[in-house]
């Protein structure tokens, strides 16, 4: 996950925090809870409660990894953080806990009206209804549309595609959309997972998406639930 | 004994610096305090009167030049202000940075993908 720009269009904060625990650099970065240790604590992969930022630190002091110790003499654990609530974040969709490139579909029948897609992978389970769908091959190459209802592999769209699809064309999907709150990262927290139902996950809203093929198509983000909001 | 109560009036700010490390400890010099901190990669920001002084080049830093600006406590003489400059260390800049010229160059890369009738 990276730090793209500001709503506001202002200069980035950064707050140099105490961790609670070992930090990976670009990912989203939470207030601690009671009792712990530092001053901030990791997000989980559909947790961003309460956040601060966005860690741009990397932990590694000569070569090796820079984990919050109780050692006396350690170094002490603190890192960089982005805390303007208006930043938006730049994040890879995947799909996976691990994060592999995000489904690429062919169309298997084809379509005259443009009004439906129909390939070869589930779109109903998980959920893509008020997802996005986009080509990328074919007539409609470049092209997106908001998935309005799925039914096994068939998304449905309200405003046609420009072209009638072709056996072979290929398109992708993902379960994310403009204005909807709720994203989950993979296991190491910087990549967000388009395999999984709309508003599944933690706070954090869509912005803008970047539509391209499997392997690199973006979103942009907006923590939706940051503590320096003075909302929480 | 009696005590004198003053209201103190919290601002977003001053809830912000409570927070903030501490950073350089008094006594310590700047320039070895700021080696310290490039020796672990992190993030260094600098004033306007400080960053003069330090030259990213040579410990392979790069200096974010789309925000000409950040907000930050300045890592030479611990003071907050809202013109410092902040550098990133360049191996990871593209972990924690996506800047116009990347999201230039994903464009560019989506029309030739059109322009070829595959993404």
């Amino acid at each position: 996950m990276k730090f793209a720009y500001l709503l506001s269009g202002g200069s980035p904060v950064i707050k140099k925090y105490k961790a609670s625990a070992a930090q990976a650099i670009g990912t989203i970065v939470l207030r601690s809870a009671a009792d712990d240790p530092g001053q901030f604590t990791t997000s989980t992969t559909g947790g961003f409660g309460n956040s601060l930022g966005l860690c741009v630190d990397n932990g590694i002091a000569s070569g090796a990894p820079l984990t919050y110790s109780t050692t006396q003499g350690a170094d002490e654990a603190v890192f960089g953080i982005v805390v303007n609530p208006d930043a938006v974040l730049r994040a890879k969709m995947v799909t996976g806990a691990t994060g592999t490139s995000i489904t690429a579909d062919t169309v298997a029948t084809p379509v005259s009206n443009g009004l439906t897609v129909v390939g070869g992978t589930s779109v109903a389970s998980p959920d893509m209804d008020e997802g996005v769908i986009w080509f990328t091959s074919g007539s409609n190459v470049g092209k997106s549309r908001k998935i309005t209802s799925t039914s096994s592999v068939t998304a449905t769209v309200k405003v046609p595609f420009p072209y009638a699809s072709a056996v072979g064309d290929t398109f992708c999907y993902a379960g994310v959309n403009i204005g909807l709150t709720g994203v989950t990262t993979t296991t190491d927290l910087k990549n967000i997972r388009a395999d999984l139902a709309v508003t599944t996950g933690g706070a954090a809203t869509v912005i803008d998406l970047e539509l391209g093929p499997a392997t690199d198509s973006w979103v942009h983000l907006v923590l939706a639930d940051q503590v320096f909001t003075m909302s929480t | 004994m009696s005590h004198v109560l003053i209201k103190k009036e919290w601002t977003r700010d001053s809830i912000l610096a409570a927070h903030e490390a501490g950073g350089r400890k008094r006594g310590r010099a700047a320039g070895g305090w700021i080696d310290d901190i490039a020796a672990q990669k992190k993030v260094i920001t600098l004033c306007p009167l400080c960053t003069g002084k330090f030259n990213p080049g040579r410990v392979n830093y790069r200096k974010e030049k789309e925000f000409p600006f950040c907000v930050a406590k300045c890592d030479g003489c611990s003071i907050t202000d809202p013109k410092c400059s902040m550098y990133i260390y360049d191996e990871l800049y593209t972990q924690v940075r996506s800047t116009a010229e990347e999201r230039r160059e994903w464009a560019r890369r989506q029309q030739e993908g059109i322009r070829r009738g595959s993404l």
